[in-house]
């Protein structure tokens, strides 16, 4: 737990990297309190005047069907948080478990989950979406945070398992062999809390990665279905009016940048932080 | 050193190239503008084979039908009214004039002016030829269908045509002339029918129209070139450029800067930005489409059995009178869009004699529910009988921004009496699935006309094809047979028909619009043809100020 | 050597076999079929169904399908379209250049700029000039590139009129100019598209190859390259330079199918005439011809990629090819 504190700390004494999580905890924040706050992104007050600029009243201004777009990127905010969050929760979770397996056991089931890794790693992962989406039509939320964050372990479980041989090496593991200690116990004692630095960047970083992933699924019109306000496909809606309402795309999309770019600052200084050599 | 110099010499060499390219294909576009007169009109759709007959399955499209409509002279053109039965409101094209014989035989004469474009003149032959495979249903399935009243058509003498047809009825000039135009038998006879498709004549396909095929740049565009000697007048715009965009935004930006001089149905939601564009004029055209909500009669899963909630035209009438259908127009139309009487799009000729849509009335709606025993027992806002709510899906695909828009209005709408609506948006091919199969409650169809009303039997008569929702109603059904075959005032009984399926309330019919379509300024004389929209561009002309540079 | 690369090249057409059949199966899944559109807003009778099934072929089972769709494959004809009425081939080879083109330009600009940034970044780590590209390079890989181009298109395009919003070429072009002038033409329909494909790309090479040169720069080698006097411009190019070349050969690799699906949606944005929006429309149209066609066309050139990166990797680093 020290470690992961020690970590947290010296992100935040890079300037980047404090910029980002201030940022990322801006958005959070926004995305949890904002949509009480604010006007029912559904609600089409007066549909005859839509598409109305940015004023009083409207911060971003209203989108073709008179919704406020704040209102909508708000609540987008929530829904591309919420989904990246728990895909990356699932990614990390069975990338470390397959690289505990794999770098502890060892032998066979490492060489046939390496390919397995090997191969899926061929594949270009909106590619792999792209195949299960288009045959299976409207996904509720849930399957696509489970397709999304079952797609996204392969590095992380490389990054793991290279942990694992590490600590292997440095003998202290068969130091507790030899004592008698459970297998359990040293996974979960020994082997996780190293790897955890390295777990901590990729799932920051990969928050990032999966909310362009799904604004790209959205704006497909494979992924979050409208009305339900999703970044990527508010960017969607917005393309016929681009000419009379550029402000309904516009705001979408520096959210996305703003998000993302705030978890790679952040992701960027962890890293630093856990491997000095690449700062 | 030599070496190192060397290296940073690369990078300027690279800019000085790239500044000159730049600067030659700049003055290569300005004196080109200036000399010839063109224009540019952006589509969505390429053509691929704009060949009349050659037009079936996936080749039916704008794209093709816009080309074809330059290259290929009808007998004779539909006049302003559109009016498509008998034969007043025609005018002469390829047949300079026309005789009826008798109650089924129809004489045309071909303008001995006419050529086609390699100069071979156009004779009763080719009409012959045209005909011969326009009718061959293996070949052409679509348009065979529609020919299928002409029994025979023969020539007497090198420009006379007859026309004979297996009964009297209303629509037999339109028939005639609407569906094919004339292809030269002399280029295409030798080429067995069944190869037409891939011979060098789709490729670069010859016809008798105002303008001539010069090439076509694949994705990008088809040129065009005014005939020097077109019988009817030559074109004063000399070059025709139809450009391709499939993206609406990117037409839409290919027009706003400059880069394109018109385009068809300018998508609502931006009109306004295009009207405040100065060198462009907006042109109201009526369209030929038409939105309704159609209510499925059957149940979905049983086609056997009525529809659990709107087989009781109580509750669909209650829901055309729930809907506030001016406004929902207003919003997504503005002003230039219209509420329909009857399945009626801006196109047909019979709307002028319809009468008004009818206004909204929600108290009665709200009784007709009631009366139907519809009650809201857990005041949860939504009506509720034995049960089970009053719960209805909106089935409509995912590509049409305009049905998604007022899908979501009428969603409101609706709840305020009561009735919920759950729309489902599917991706185009599973829509039309489901649609043909009868498997939705509420169907957000929308459909594009042709200028005969004898076209709404499909979708309204008993066994239409296009009849997806089972209704049926014996007495429509006669009253359109008479209203086709000329019995009477064909208006009339068209009219009569309109009424009982809207008193029948088998759809509600929100909107019927005239779409903008957007001019640039310098060219004057300038018609849209609602049928098809650059029928009319051989009598446009271009301002005589030049234009300074392509302002990009 | 020679019975490694046997292998590999035989399991790259393995790959592309599984992929065929793979897609095949895919397509004829997803519900709808070609001839469904048609019946779309006009009415349709069961003659026309009839005789547009048995031209397109559509009549016969699925297994059928396939096999007559390998035959033809095997003798090179990948069949006609059904919505352009040509065939498959004439239509790929037409709208190729134009994605070569735009992938090309998009690949130059990465190995040129996105390269030297990075070592640059990596030779003088730590100093302002290197804060400031990482922002800028994070910046630029925030950017959903279908966003970007839709901004661009707009701002650059429509409001400010500084290029073309869309489209190659300008179709007014007099047919006597001369190719400096096609070519300046071509070229400032190019930019927006590369530049929004480019800004992506650009930032992950940027940071990609300022950690691999990191790596380098630490090693014992550039340390004596240093220690015998050789400067600093001869040590970063000549010696470290080529080491740090292997992540971004596996970049090459990775970013190839990235740029043919991103290139989809800069394609339609742009109306750029290449094999992304021919491929966009086959799929609304349910063009199973064309779909196949194109798709395995992207699927040849992935499995290609991947094949010359690891010969490439071989023939760098001998010990790639015993493991």
């Amino acid at each position: 737990m020290t470690a992961i504190l020690q970590l947290l700390q010296s992100a935040w004494r890079n300037p980047r990297g404090r910029t980002g999580a201030l940022l990322l905890a801006i958005v959070a924040i926004a995305a949890l309190v904002g949509p009480w706050l604010l006007p029912d992104p559904l609600a089409q007050p007066d549909i005859l005047a839509g598409g109305l600029p940015p004023g009083p009243g409207h911060p971003f201004g209203t989108d073709q069907l008179s919704r406020d777009v704040l209102a909508r990127v708000v609540n987008g905010a929530r829904i591309s948080l919420g989904v990246s969050v728990l895909a990356v929760a699932l990614s990390v979770t069975l990338g470390a478990a397959v690289g505990v397996v794999s770098g502890y056991w060892g032998g066979a089931i490492d060489a046939a989950l390496m390919r397995l890794v090997d191969g899926a790693l061929a594949i270009p992962r909106l590619f792999i979406l792209l195949l299960v989406l288009a045959v299976w039509e409207r996904v509720p939320v849930l399957a696509l945070i489970l397709i999304i964050g079952a797609t996204g372990w392969f590095a992380t479980s490389r990054l793991v398992r290279g942990e694992v041989l590490r600590i292997r090496e440095e003998g202290y593991v068969q130091a507790a062999e030899a004592l008698g200690a459970r297998r359990r116990r040293i996974i979960f004692r020994h082997l996780l809390p190293n790897a955890l630095g390295p777990l901590l960047v990729a799932a920051t970083l990969g928050v990032g990665d999966v909310i362009l992933l799904e604004a790209g699924l959205s704006f497909l019109g494979l992924g979050i279905q409208p009305p339900t306000p999703s970044w990527g496909s508010m960017i969607l809606d917005s393309r016929e009016v681009m000419v009379s309402a550029p402000w309904a795309g516009i705001f979408p999309g520096l959210a996305i940048v703003i998000t993302v770019l705030s978890a790679n600052l952040f992701g960027d200084a962890l890293r630093d932080a856990v491997d000095p050599r690449s700062a | 050193m030599g070496a190192v110099s060397a290296a940073r010499w690369r990078p300027r060499l690279t800019v000085i190239a790239v500044l000159a390219m730049w600067c030659s294909s700049r003055a290569g576009a300005q004196s080109e503008s200036a000399t010839t007169t063109g224009i540019v009109i952006v589509t969505g759709q390429q053509a691929t084979t704009p060949v009349p007959t050659l037009m079936e399955g996936a080749a039916n499209s704008v794209g093709n039908q816009d080309v074809a409509d330059q290259l290929f002279l009808r007998l004779a053109e539909m006049g302003p009214k559109l009016l498509t039965a008998g034969d007043r409101d025609f005018v002469p094209a390829l047949a300079r004039s026309w005789t009826r014989r008798d109650s089924t035989t129809l004489v045309f004469e071909i303008d001995p002016r006419a050529r086609w474009h390699d100069g071979v003149p156009v004779t009763a032959r080719d009409v012959i030829f045209t005909f011969k495979r326009a009718k061959n249903p293996d070949l052409a399935p679509r348009v065979s269908e529609l020919l299928r009243q002409i029994t025979s058509v023969t020539a007497e003498g090198e420009s006379r045509v007859v026309f004979r047809f297996a009964r009297a009825y209303a629509e037999q000039f339109y028939d005639a002339t609407y569906h094919v135009a004339p292809i030269p038998a002399h280029l295409l006879d030798s080429i067995p029918s069944d190869s037409v498709s891939r011979s060098s004549f789709a490729a670069s396909p010859v016809g008798s129209g105002p303008y001539r095929w010069v090439r076509s740049v694949p994705g990008q565009f088809v040129e065009l070139a005014a005939v020097p000697d077109f019988f009817l007048g030559r074109p004063k715009i000399e070059r025709v450029i139809l450009r391709t965009a499939v993206e609406p935004s990117a037409r839409l930006n290919l027009l706003l800067s400059g880069q394109a001089d018109a385009m068809d149905i300018i998508p609502p939601p931006s009109v306004g930005r295009v009207a405040s564009d100065t060198t462009l004029r907006l042109i109201a055209v009526p369209s030929s489409t038409m939105g309704y909500l159609l209510f499925n009669q059957r149940d979905p899963k049983n086609r056997a059995r009525p529809h659990s909630i709107l087989a009781d035209s109580r509750v669909r009438r209650a829901i055309t009178l729930g809907l506030e259908r001016n406004q929902l127009v207003q919003a997504v139309f503005g002003s230039h869009g219209m509420v329909p009487y009857g399945p009626v799009s801006q196109l047909l000729w019979i709307r002028h004699r319809s009468p008004r849509a009818g206004g909204p009335n929600v108290s009665e709606a709200r009784r007709l529910l009631a009366a139907t025993g519809w009650g809201d027992s857990d005041a949860d806002g939504t009506l509720d009988r034995e049960g089970r709510p009053l719960r209805l899906v909106l089935s409509l695909p995912n590509t049409s921004g305009i049905r998604r828009q007022m899908a979501l209005l009428i969603q409101e709408q609706l709840r305020r009496i009561g009735v919920q609506i759950e729309i489902q948006q599917l991706e185009f091919p599973i829509y039309l699935e489901r649609r043909s199969a009868g498997d939705f409650d509420v169907d957000f169809s929308s459909v594009n006309q042709d200028p005969s009303p004898s076209g709404l039997t499909q979708s309204w008569g008993c066994t239409g094809g296009n009849n997806v929702a089972g209704y049926c109603d014996r007495g429509v059904d006669s009253v359109m047979e008479q209203a086709i075959g000329g019995r009477g005032d064909p208006g009339e009984k068209w009219i009569e028909a309109l009424t009982k399926i809207e008193q029948d309330a088998a759809a509600t019919f929100l909107y019927a619009p005239a779409f903008m379509y957007a001019v640039n300024r310098r060219f004057r004389g300038v018609t849209i043809t609602p049928q098809s929209a650059w029928l009319s561009l051989r009598k446009w002309s271009v301002s005589p100020v030049p234009i300074v540079g392509r302002s990009h | 050597m020679g019975g490694w690369l046997l292998r590999r090249a035989l399991q790259a057409v393995a790959t592309l076999v599984v992929a065929i059949v793979l897609l095949f199966v895919l397509m004829r899944a997803a519900p709808g079929d070609p001839l469904f559109r048609l019946s779309a807003d006009r009415p349709i009778s069961q003659k026309e169904i009839e005789v547009l099934r048995a031209r397109y072929g559509l009549d016969q089972p699925v297994g059928r399908q396939l096999l007559a769709f390998v035959g033809g494959l095997a003798r090179g004809d990948l069949g006609v379209s059904i919505e352009y009425g040509r065939p498959v081939t004439s239509l790929l080879v037409e709208r190729l250049p134009a994605t070569m083109l735009l992938g090309g330009s998009v690949l130059l600009l990465n190995f040129t700029v996105g390269l030297w940034l990075g070592v640059r970044q990596a030779v003088r780590r730590g100093a302002r000039e290197d804060r400031w590209l990482t922002t800028l390079s994070l910046t630029g890989y925030a950017m959903p590139s279908f966003w970007l181009g839709l901004v661009l298109a707009w701002l650059v395009g429509v409001e400010w009129r500084l290029l073309p919003a869309a489209g190659m070429q300008d179709p007014l072009l007099s047919s006597d100019a001369g190719v400096l002038a096609r070519a300046g033409d071509v070229l400032r329909h190019l930019v927006l598209p590369v530049l929004t494909l480019s800004v992506v790309s650009i930032a992950a090479t940027m940071r990609y190859q300022r950690a691999a040169m990191l790596e380098v720069l630490h090693l014992p080698y550039i340390v004596t390259a240093r220690a015998k006097g050789l400067s600093e411009r001869v040590v970063t190019w000549r010696h470290a330079w080529r080491n740090a070349l292997f992540p971004v050969i596996t970049l090459f690799g990775l970013w190839l199918p990235i740029l043919v699906t991103g290139s989809v949606f800069v394609e339609a944005v742009f109306a750029w005439p290449g094999l992304g929006s021919l491929a966009a429309g086959a799929v609304g149209a349910r063009d199973y011809p064309l779909l196949m066609g194109a798709s395995l066309l992207v699927a040849a050139l992935v499995v290609a990629g991947g094949f010359l990166t690891d010969v490439t990797y071989a023939l760098l680093d001998p010990r790639v090819r015993i493991g």
